[in-house]
Formats: structure tokens, sequence, C-alpha cells
């Protein structure tokens, strides 16, 4: 991003002085407003959970969900791999870690798939009780921030391919591992509030 | 062409196209201009809606509009005056005004900047297209289940709606950023502008509580398109859901549309006051404040849902607290101009109009704070008297000292001050007029929201009727002043109202960059009536052309 | 500033030993969770050990531990938000 900038300045001053990235600020900002967006749907979906327990939620498949929790785990790990390699200046490890972590992506979407339809053939759906509506609708959005996620990643794939990062310039990957974290942290809360509890 | 020529040979500086307004432009000037015209435009037809309401309750009866019409017609002017105008148009003062006033360039994310704005006028069209299909009817607050069963047009409002959300968490993401990282050499946060401290507090607002509203409109949205039982009692839902997620937002959404407004008084006072501000340490702390309490008293909005009793005073209790930063602002503002060098600008008379007018509308906030109040004036007039003092007695009159504030450093040239003046009065008396009887018609049982009424109800109506059709009128004085400043009104200087903020501090217009170089801040922003005055360095290069 | 390449002191935890807790931690929730024990009972579990595991994430993977406390702060706070909020939405 370039400023019409009449000397060489460091427009960022007051952040660099504090340590801080406007980038980084920017993101956790942004991750901030999207723990409330998934704390308003977490809120509708404890509200019927606590208020309107139903036996539907005795179909769910915690075995198969826990496995796709670690699924999700491990991609995270496999992320922040990748950028530790390429901090260490190693932009083949980096790729790898990120063709890693776009298979597990897909793998999580795969098994959420599966439990989705497997739901749908008892008759819970979107439609058919407050709990289906709930849960779908919670897992769904977080289905699709994984989604948004997996294309992120292939971009900074592709990215990395082309050569684009370096030991010094990095901070593309940076604030994508932090996005795919964020969406590791919120399927943590989801399998426990939904599965578990 | 020629025109442009002539134009630009009058004001001696070369002219930036004007087609730059109707384009995509990362410039935070240009963005913040882009707001502020589009923003009015949607005053303006708020303001018409308002209108039709005000000729239907001229009389009793359901005369000019049937009972539906009515609904959506009023239920579009609180939405558009509230999610088209108000909070849009503080965040556009916000754009143009905090990269100036801390010394910086533009924002720190210019392109995510231009998409905000670019989010409105989609989302405005898709509102008002929604008056095809069958409008919105349910009210501002879109209380299900009446809004899970209305027209199209209901889905329409919704996604609009969600849109604008989206366009303010940006803002809040951007604004926050550049404070915190952009600041100028030597402006610590002890030295920011009080507007500047307005605009964080209200991001703080825009970025915790916008999207727990985005997720009730989903689910809104959900109901009425996919089946889905969040709040239809047939289907196990509950109504009183909607309102936790719409509350939770909604109730600091005043605060972010007062907030800045605030922020855009305490300019204005020290500078026709020729005194530093009174407090600045406890305004700045009291925005925040106001922005934390406000988080947590949602639900005085619900005392008569059928909640909880035992949670009701607890909500009380921390509703009425919010009372006392508000206090601290006002008694501060009150101490700025007591004994001061007054000059009676058109910012002057509005900043002085919001003190008396939010006082009213803040006053009866707290009664309708204490439960007993509340469980007998919730929804009547009483609580429409009361929004429409602090939101148009108070933040529209802050925005309009605003405007005429910062007229010159954006224009270039400066108003005229008997349009302005003009503008103040019929304003003031409209105001006053439109508002003080509503509060008399609703203790005496006149609900909100109704085409019709009680026969005994008239006069007062018609008095609220008569000040709504003299504010409609004022607008007229306001507009003409504004454009034909703009088009031959006196160029304006760098700094017509000899302020020390930084945004004056460069030429009217700023150049493309801001500023030749970038200050540096040894001093506050309201040293005012110093022995020695000092503006901070380097010493501003003249205005290209003079 | 891009947060600095971790070094590997004993002060910290390495990215693989924060996975393998995290991969512990899970299957321990998983085990709990066959046991069939009373909710009152398991349920605190549950949510202490997914606090544990979503702190890891954050303080480890996402370097909150590493960096400037601010984005900690800008964090934290509105989880402690969200938290009150949806609490309160429960019962009201």
């Amino acid at each position: 991003m370039t400023y019409p900038a009449t000397h060489h300045e460091d427009h960022f001053r007051a952040g660099h002085a504090l340590g801080l990235d406007h980038l980084k600020v920017g993101m956790w900002l942004f991750l901030g407003s999207e723990v409330m967006f998934f704390g308003g749907l977490l809120a509708a979906f404890l509200h019927y959970k606590v208020n309107n327990p139903t036996p539907e939620a005795g179909l769910l498949d915690v075995g198969l969900v826990g496995v796709n929790t670690f699924v999700l785990l491990t991609s995270s790990f496999t992320v922040v791999s990748g950028l530790a390699g390429i901090q260490r200046g190693d932009p083949a490890a980096m790729n790898l870690y990120l063709l890693a972590t776009i298979g597990l992506g897909v793998a999580f979407l795969g098994g959420q798939v599966y439990e989705f339809v497997s739901l749908f053939r008892h008759g819970i759906t979107l439609s058919s009780s407050v709990f289906g509506s709930s849960f779908f609708t919670l897992t769904g959005f977080h289905g699709l921030h994984v989604l948004v996620g997996i294309l992120w990643a292939a971009s900074t794939f592709l990215r990395g391919m082309r050569g684009s990062y370096t030991r010094e310039n990095h901070i593309g990957v940076e604030l994508f591992g932090l996005y795919w974290h964020f969406v590791d942290i919120v399927w943590i809360v989801l399998f426990t509030i939904i599965y578990l509890i | 062409m020629e025109r442009m020529r002539s134009l630009a040979a009058r004001l001696r500086r070369p002219a930036p196209s004007w087609l730059r307004y109707f384009r995509w432009n990362t410039d935070h000037k240009v963005i913040g201009v882009q707001y502020i015209v589009t923003t009015f435009f949607f005053f303006l037809v708020g303001g018409s809606l308002a209108m039709l309401v005000r000729s239907e309750l001229l009389q009793p009866g359901v005369d000019l509009l049937n009972g539906t019409e009515y609904n959506r017609v009023m239920t579009n002017h609180g939405s558009v005056m509230l999610f088209l105008w108000i909070i849009p148009v503080l965040a556009g003062f916000g754009n143009y005004i905090v990269p100036l006033m801390i010394g910086a360039r533009d924002m720190a994310f210019p392109r995510l900047n231009a998409l905000g704005y670019w989010l409105i006028p989609p989302a405005g069209l898709l509102m008002l297209a929604s008056f095809f299909v069958g409008a919105a009817e349910a009210g501002w607050t879109a209380y299900v289940p009446l809004s899970i069963r209305a027209p199209d047009g209901q889905t329409l409002w919704a996604v609009s709606v969600i849109l604008l959300g989206t366009s303010s968490i940006m803002s809040a993401v951007n604004f926050l950023t550049t404070i915190v990282t952009m600041r100028a050499e030597g402006l610590t946060i002890w030295r920011l502008p009080l507007f500047v401290w307005g605009i964080v507090a209200t991001s703080v607002l825009s970025l915790t509580a916008t999207p727990v509203l985005t997720a009730g409109l989903i689910l809104v949205a959900l109901d009425r398109v996919a089946g889905t039982q969040f709040f239809l009692v047939a289907g196990g839902g509950d109504p009183v859901l909607w309102q936790n997620l719409f509350w939770f937002y909604s109730h600091p959404a005043v605060y972010i549309m007062v907030l800045p407004a605030m922020g855009i008084i305490s300019e204005v006072f020290p500078v026709f006051s020729r005194k530093p501000i009174f407090g600045y340490r406890m305004i700045a702390l009291s925005s925040m404040a106001i922005a934390v309490l406000g988080l947590t008293v949602w639900a005085h909005h619900m005392f008569t849902s059928g909640m909880d009793p035992r949670l009701r005073v607890p909500y009380m209790v921390s509703s009425m607290v919010i009372a006392v930063p508000t206090g601290v602002k006002i008694f501060s503002w009150l101490a700025t101009i007591w004994n001061g060098k007054l000059r009676f600008n058109t910012p002057m008379l509005f900043a002085m109009g919001f003190i008396s007018q939010f006082l009213i509308g803040g006053l009866t906030g707290i009664f309708l704070a204490a439960i007993p109040i509340d469980l007998h004036v919730h929804d009547t007039y009483f609580v429409v008297a009361h929004l429409h003092f602090v939101l148009f007695g108070g933040s529209v009159s802050a925005v309009y000292a605003g405007l005429y504030y910062w007229y010159p450093k954006i224009t270039g040239r400066m108003y005229d001050e008997r349009l302005g003046h003009t503008h103040f009065w019929m304003n003031f008396v409209g105001t006053n007029l439109a508002y003080l009887p509503m509060f008399l018609v609703g203790l005496l049982g006149m609900p909100r929201r109704v085409a019709d009424y009680d026969p005994s109800f008239t006069t007062l109506n018609q008095l609220a009727s008569i000040g709504g059709f003299l504010l409609g009128a004022s607008v007229l004085p306001f507009l003409w002043n504004a454009i034909i400043s703009w088009l031959r009104g006196p160029v304006a200087d760098a700094n017509p109202w000899r302020a020390l903020t930084l945004e004056w501090q460069t030429s009217s217009p700023p150049p493309e960059n801001n500023f030749e170089r970038l200050p540096v801040v040894t001093h506050g922003p309201y040293d005012y009536g110093e022995a020695a005055p000092r503006s901070p360095e380097p010493v501003p290069s003249p205005a290209a052309g003079e | 500033m891009q947060t600095p390449p971790r070094t590997m002191s004993r002060r910290t935890l390495g990215y693989g030993a924060v996975f393998l807790l995290l991969a512990v931690i899970t299957g321990i929730e998983l085990a709990l969770n066959s046991l069939n024990l009373a909710d009152a009972v398991v349920d605190p579990l549950f949510l202490v050990l997914s606090l544990g595991k979503a702190t890891l994430v954050a303080a480890f993977f996402m370097h909150l531990r590493q960096d400037n406390r601010f984005y900690t702060v800008i964090f934290v706070l509105p989880v402690l938000l969200l938290v009150v909020f949806a609490l309160l939405t429960i019962v009201i």
C-alpha cells in the first residue's frame, strides 16, 4: 500500500514505537469482531440447549466429530509449522505445510458433511426443530469460515510457490495463520458446547 | 471543461476532478465527503418519511395512509435515520477528520475504507427498494414474530442492515488501527483531540456489538426464507431471544450515535470560547466509561418483555450509572464556556443547542430507566420524545455543528453566517415544538407506532406536526447555504477559526497528502489563551497558490 | 512487526509439544465423554479443558505469549463480553 508521501516516512511510526504491526492490529480487531459474531450464534444455541433440551442431541456422533477435532487441531499445527518454515527462510517447507493444511481442512469439511448427512437421515434438518436450526446454523457458519480459510490457504500457497514470501517479509503468512487458528479455537469451543456438555 | 477551468482559476489552485466523488477512491477525504453527502441524502429521505408520519398524525383517524402503509413509513423513517444517516454520517466525519487530527496522511487501510463506503449506496437502495415488494413494517426494532411474517421487503431490510453493519465494523477496525499506529510524533494519547477519543469509544462499540446484531439478523432471515424455528413459538422458538440479540447491539448503538457527536461538541466549545477545554482527561475517560457501561445495559429495553423480574433491578441501576460520565461531560462543557470569550458563530449555536436538547433527552432517559416509570410509559410517545431529543436535538445538532465548523476546511469556502443563524433558530424552535408535546401525550397514554389516536390527543399532535414541518423547512436554508457557498462563497484560509488542532494547520482543503511535512506535536489540542501561543512545528507552508 | 522466530528456549513450549498437549487433552475429553458420568461432574471439566486448549492455541500458535500484550487485550475482552452475554441470554 503506497501513500502519497513526499519524503521517506514511516506512516506507522506510532505503532512501531509501541511494537505493533498495523496489519496485525487490524487482524486481531477483526478476530475480536468474529468472536462476537460467533458469540451471537452461540448464545442462540445455548439458549435453546439449556431452555429447550431435546433428545435429538443424543444422535450426535461424538466419536466421529472427535476425530474431526483432531484433524483441525493438526491443521493448526501444520499452519504454525509452515510459518516457522518461512521464518527460517525455508519456503519449500512452508509450502508443504500449507498443502497439508489444505488437505486437513478439506478432510475436516468432509467429516462435517458426513455428520450433516447422517443427521439428515434421522430427519434432523435446518427446519425440523429448534435444535436442527441452531445446530446447523452454528456449525454451518463455522464450516463456511473453514471454507474461506481453505481458499485463503490456497492463495497463500500459490503466492508461496511464486516466491512472494521471504525470511524478512512474510506477514501475509502470519495473518493467514491467525485467521486459521481462530477458526480452530471456535471449533474447540463449539465441540465442547455442542457435543460434550 | 470551461466551467471547471474558471472554477480552478477562482480557487487559485488546480482543481482535482469532482468526478472522483462518484468513483472508487481511497483518499480518506474523498471517502469522508462521499459518506457525508450520501448520508445527508438519506437524512432527507428519512425526513420526508417523517413528514408523511406527521401529516397522518395531524388528525385522529387513519386518513392519509392505511394502517399497513403507516407501519411501513414509520419503520423506514426510523431505519433510514438510524442506519443510513446518523451512524454513517458520524463515520464520515471520522474518516475525513481523524487522519488530519492525528497528523497522518490517510487511514491505516485505505482500500478497506473505500469498501466500507461503497457498501452504503447498495444497502440504501435495497432498503428503499423494499417499498416495491412490501416494505419492512415491524418497526426499526423488527420484533418477532411480526418481522418473520411480514412481506418480502422485510428480508431486503435485514440484508440491508447486515451490509450497513459490515461497513460499520470495517470502519471500526480502520479507526482503531489508525489511531493506535499512525499518530504523529509527539501526539501521545493524552494529547488526542476529544473527537478522536469519541471515535475510539464508538469504534470499540461498533466492533463488539454490531456482529451480534448481524448474527440475529441472519437468524431472522433464516426463519423467513429457510424455515428455521428460531423465533416461532409453534416450532419451539423464543421471541425474547431476538430482543436480546437485537438490543445487545442497539443499546450500544445509541452511544455509537452520540459519542462522536459529543466529540464534535468538545471540539467546538474551546475554539469558540477561546479557552482550554475543562476536564480534558475526565471527558476522554467518560467516553470510554460510557462505551463500557453501554455494553451491559441492553435489557432495560426489555422491562416489559416478561424477563425474569429479579434481573430488572441490576439493569435499572447500571443504566442510571451511565448518567454519571454523561453528567461529567455536560458540566465540563459548561465550565469550558464559563467566562470564555464567546463567539456565536453557527457551530457554537448548534453546540449550545445540543446541551439543552441533549439534557432533556438524557434526563428523560433516566426516568425511563426507572422500572416503575418504564412499565407505564414503555411503547408510548414518552419514549418517542426521549429518543428524538437525544438523537435529533442532540446528535443531529452536533452533526450540524460539525458541518458548519469543518465546512471551510472541507470545501475551502466559508458559509454564510446569516443563513446559518436562520437555520439554527428554525431547527431549535422546530425541535422543541415537535418533541415537547410528545412527552405530554405519551404520559396521557398515546401509544407509539399508531396511525390513529384518541381525539383528546389532537391538539398536542397538531403542535408536534407543525414543529415537524418547521424542521422539514429548516433544512432549506442549510442546503442553500451549503451548495451556494461551495460554488461561490468567499475563499477560506487554512484556519479561519484560529483553532489549534492539527486539521487547521494545513490548507483548506488540505492537499492530497494532507500535510506538506508531517507535523510534530509539542502541546495539547486546547491550549488557548496561553501566554506564548505555540503552533505545532514545522511552521505550516502557505497553501498552494497564495 | 512480524513475530520474531521462536527460539527453542526452555522457558517456552515448542509447537510439537503444544500439539501433543492438545491431542492428549482431546483424548481425555473423549474418554470422559464415553464414561457416562453425571453432567454436573463432567461439564465443568469439559469447560476447563476446552479453555485450556483454546489458551494453548492462542498463546503459542497465535504467538500471543510472545507478542505485544495489546493483541491479547484486543482478543480477550470480546471473549469476556461474549461469556457475559451468552450467560445472560440463557436466563433472560
